[in-house]
């Protein structure tokens, strides 16, 4: 593939809740890279286990089995407090709701030095609020925010404040776990035309966690559709969308509504059914059909699908 | 006439402005305190309670053991009037010295249990519902000791520490913290994965800050109310310990001792027993109104109403 | 074809008290309902949509109250309506509403067969035995399988869509003629969403009845809707087919909310997103409410409200630019050949868009 550099590997990653009989296996057999400055999605509906892969790796689940390595350092299982430190200083995450994401007793200079305090990393005091400001007016939020509170702003301002609570950090991974599902549609561009500013800006490389369809295409430079805890197929953006292969992609796409009443009240609905899969005679592996294009597939459909892929 | 259909350039900061005031946690606590008219009535009588049995007692000293008037007949029994508010009682002690007396030993008692109560509650169960580690050991821990009457432990530490206040003070407590922290367990519980407390984990904010800063400050309005409920309980049984004859000491002055001894001249010299009983009955109901009100008003979700 | 008008809203007007403040969340609002058509109200959360809906059903909270208009239904103002008594002739048996999140929707402690008898007893006077097959038949047209084993079953065993199905169940159990949907969907999984929505639009054509779509999603308001009102800021700004909205909208707002859609991003080049903040509609607004966060304000925008221009027998709009005076401006280039573009991009995603 490219030459760039790889910053992120899971590898065969198994979260599972709860032990003995009450055991919920929410993610197993997971696998992929994160290049350095790209934005890498993962799809899926909710309970699919994509936010359980990013509490994951920002180390708020522990995981059951398989290894996350960050940098060439194992992050994954018990770590070092120097490691775990070094972590926080380096992987952020932006939360989903912006109405119980921001601590609601703590005004916005606190809610966002919180991270500056925690590993002092201000010389003084009047560095420390420049610094808060910068953040603030980086996301397009005014400096006279700071002495107010979450519930003073709307849902695409906190989401912001979110934003900025990270980004002062100066991580070099960012983990944004649905950042625009919960806010209004005119506002989600402004999210996203940030975060997009905000890659471009620091280097970052953005793990963007959704349920849209419509909005990974815009954001993402490569996008990994999930199923019930496993990864069905992982691809380039447009070779995505323009040749996706997997029965539950399929269904996906034709279930994502077009803004164009012609199209959609032409629309047939594909419609996901597991039966079709024989996964108990012929058992299912990770592999690829063309370089960077994989899929979760037993050796017949591999078959097929080599047949259909352009 | 200036042409008003000439376009304008935008002005992209314009609306990031909040024009509303600044939000004032507290601000907004006692403007909803004092928009409540029952609110403001009782707490002027529990100021002028506490007031009267803080300062009063100071100038005009009672204890039950003290009889100056006991051989002088005629300063017996007085029904209450200019000279004597409350009356007097069967060895000429006048009411109105002896209830502010006892008001103030009820307050003291009841104030520095819930204090102690409070601290402790809180502290251990802001830690108990955070680790679930001290979360399964404390579990155990409560299942039996909450199950043991409190009226009754409460009664044998009487008996085994002897009377007096600071042995009364340490039974109410030692009883009642780990309700409170069981209580507190439960919020904290609710809070404790609530997204903001994940983002201040993922920042790295130790656990001990994430309590003070992110979750005690949610917990105001729960404090409040366990508080409110505190005090009037402890009131409540002072008195009854009183009526008991456990409790405080022989000489000091109590309003349950008051309402058992005098129980005997509920027809002869009336105001000698229900003066007590009212008195106890109105700091308990004025306390534990202002207390409820605090707590409805500490609530930030009412500010928004 | 003309088509009868259900209900009629005229200059609407709803006003919230909140602790020493006036909120007006609807700012003279008139709509008609057609027979038979579906109504998307497209807008964004403080826009009214909500209220506005409310105010059909008596729902308004406790501090709200619609001081201006009349709504007229079968001969009869709702504004007019004080008590509770009355709105309970309407609600759920003439005008019925889903909402968004099917487990508030729901009791937790009842059975699912349980709460649809309750409202068929009630409101159609059967006995238990009549109401149970009526329930059976309904379960099984909304699409739940072994309806006479789940009808025994509780909320918490049923899925977000299934439970969704059994809202709409509840909802048309009394054979409303005004069906209100205030986001049904938005809690849903995209794949859910789809069948549910394909599920009313079946019903609708059975059962006969209006419905009225609440929604943020256009891509939801291009399935369903036949006409289109877009709101802002308590007031309707756009209002026609669905045909006049995608493909000749005429508000700014509506450019702009057609502009921001992710599916129009060329990768690379940012979103066209709509700078700030809606109003506070605590203060009272001068001109247009959109004002300040339109790339195409002129200065009357800012001093005098705007009226509604008509600009065919279906379509009006609120905007200045629509006077004779203002100058000629095209929409923002992100929506130009909208049609086209969303046609390539349907024809070459994976195997979804056929026929």
């Amino acid at each position: 593939m490219d030459n760039k550099n790889i910053i992120l590997n899971v590898k065969d990653l198994e979260v599972t809740f709860n032990a003995g009989n009450k055991k919920f296996v929410a993610v197993s057999d997971v696998n992929f890279d994160v290049y350095e400055g790209e934005t890498f999605s993962l799809v899926g509906e909710s309970g699919s286990g994509k936010t359980t892969i990013g509490r994951a790796i920002i180390r708020i689940n522990p995981i059951s089995n398989g290894e996350i390595i960050f940098k060439g350092k194992k992050i994954s299982g018990k770590i070092s407090r120097e490691l775990d430190k070094w972590v926080i200083r380096n992987i952020q995450m932006v939360f989903q709701d912006p109405a119980a994401s921001l601590n609601e007793r703590a005004t916005i200079d606190y809610i966002v030095s919180e991270g500056l305090y925690n590993f002092h990393l201000y010389e003084n005091e009047e560095n420390r609020i420049r610094k808060v400001e910068k953040a603030l007016t980086d996301v397009g939020l005014l400096q006279e925010h700071m002495t107010r509170y979450p519930h003073e702003f709307s849902g695409g301002q906190r989401q912001r404040i979110g934003i900025a609570r990270a980004m002062i950090m100066e991580p070099s991974l960012l983990v944004a776990d649905e950042p625009i599902s919960a806010l209004d549609v005119s506002i989600r561009a402004q999210v996203l035309n940030l975060l997009k500013d905000l890659q471009r800006n620091t280097g970052l490389t953005c793990i963007f966690v959704a349920h849209d369809l419509s909005v990974v295409r815009y954001i993402s430079d490569r996008i990994a559709v999930i199923h019930k805890g496993r990864i069905v197929e992982l691809a380039p953006t447009e070779e995505l969308f323009k040749n996706s292969l997997h029965p539950y992609t399929l269904s996906l796409l034709s279930a994502v509504p077009l803004p164009d009443p012609e199209i959609e009240k032409n629309k047939k609905l594909i419609i996901y059914d597991e039966a079709i899969h024989d996964y108990v005679n012929f058992k299912p592996s990770w592999q690829e059909v063309k370089p960077g294009h994989w899929l979760w597939a037993n050796e017949p459909e591999m078959v097929e699908y080599r047949k259909k892929v352009k | 006439m200036e042409n008003k259909f000439k376009l304008v350039k935008l002005e992209e900061q314009a609306s990031e402005h909040i024009l509303a005031p600044n939000y004032s946690y507290w601000k907004s606590v006692f403007r909803r305190f004092f928009s409540s008219k029952v609110a403001i009535f009782m707490f002027i009588i529990s100021a002028i309670i506490i007031l009267m049995s803080a300062i009063y007692p100071l100038f005009v000293p009672y204890s039950p053991s003290y009889t100056p008037n006991i051989n002088d007949f005629a300063t017996r029994f007085i029904r209450p009037n200019l000279e004597y508010l409350f009356g007097t009682d069967n060895v000429g002690n006048s009411l109105f010295d002896a209830i502010w007396s006892g008001t103030r030993n009820s307050l003291a008692i009841a104030f520095t249990a819930t204090a102690i109560t409070t601290i402790l509650g809180v502290t251990v169960g802001a830690f108990w519902g955070f680790s679930k580690r001290i979360d399964k050991f404390m579990l155990e821990v409560y299942n039996i000791a909450a199950n043991i009457p409190f009226t009754l432990l409460v009664i044998v530490l009487m008996y085994i520490l002897g009377r007096g206040m600071w042995q009364l003070i340490f039974a109410l407590s030692v009883t009642s913290w780990l309700t409170t922290a069981y209580f507190i367990r439960v919020q904290v519980m609710i809070i404790r994965d609530r997204e903001y407390n994940l983002a201040s984990r993922c920042l790295g904010t130790p656990t001990h800050r994430i309590i003070t800063h992110n979750i005690l400050p949610q917990l105001i309005s729960v404090i409040v109310t366990a508080i409110s409920r505190d005090v009037p309980t402890f009131i409540s049984y002072e008195v009854f310990l009183g009526y008991l004859g456990m409790g405080l000491t022989q000489s000091d002055a109590s309003l349950g001792r008051m309402i058992s001894d005098y129980s005997q001249y509920i027809s002869s010299a009336s105001y000698l027993f229900w003066l007590p009983v009212c008195i106890s009955a109105i700091i308990a109901v004025s306390l534990y109104v202002v207390g409820q009100t605090l707590a409805d008003a500490s609530d930030p979700r009412t500010h928004f109403i | 074809m003309e088509k009868n008008v259900v209900l009629s809203a005229r200059d609407i007007e709803v006003k919230f008290k909140v602790r020493s403040r006036t909120l007006t969340a609807v700012r003279n609002i008139s709509l008609d309902l057609y027979d038979g058509e579906t109504l998307a109200i497209v807008g964004e959360s403080g826009s009214g949509k909500s209220v506005f809906t409310k105010t059909f059903t008596g729902m308004l909270d406790s501090n709200g109250s619609v001081t201006n208009g009349e709504i007229l239904f079968k001969g009869q103002d709702l504004v007019k309506i004080k008590n509770d008594k009355e709105w309970e002739q309407l609600r759920g048996k003439k005008i019925s509403t889903i909402f968004q999140d099917p487990m508030t929707s729901l009791n937790p402690v009842r059975t699912i067969g349980y709460q649809i008898i309750e409202v068929i007893m009630k409101h159609q006077g059967k006995t238990k035995t009549e109401a149970k097959k009526l329930a059976i038949e309904l379960m099984d047209r909304v699409g739940i399988t072994d309806a006479a084993k789940r009808f025994d079953e509780y909320p918490f065993q049923y899925s977000g869509g299934m439970r969704q199905r059994i809202v709409i169940a509840i909802s048309l159990a009394c054979r409303p003629e005004i069906l209100i949907c205030d986001e049904p969907t938005t809690a849903l999984d995209v794949t859910i969403q789809a069948q549910i929505i394909k599920l009313i639009k079946d019903l609708q054509v059975e059962y006969k009845f209006t419905t009225v779509y609440i929604t943020h999603d256009l891509g939801v308001v291009a399935n369903v809707a036949d006409k289109v009102a877009v709101m802002y800021a308590g007031q309707i700004v756009e209002y026609g087919t669905v045909e006049d909205i995608f493909y000749r909208p005429k508000h700014p707002y509506t450019w702009a909310l057609l502009s921001s859609l992710p599916q129009l991003g060329v990768k690379g080049k940012d979103l066209y997103a709509i700078v700030g903040t809606p109003p506070s509609l605590y203060e009272e607004v001068v001109g247009d409410a959109f004002a300040p966060r339109n790339p195409y304000a002129m200065q009357i925008d800012f001093e005098e409200e705007p009226p509604f221009f008509q600009i065919s027998k279906t379509h009006r709009a609120k905007t200045w630019l629509l006077d004779p005076r203002a100058p000629k401006v095209d929409p923002p280039i992100e929506i130009q050949n909208l049609h086209e573009r969303l046609m390539a991009i349907a024809g070459e995603e994976g195997g979804g868009y056929h026929g």
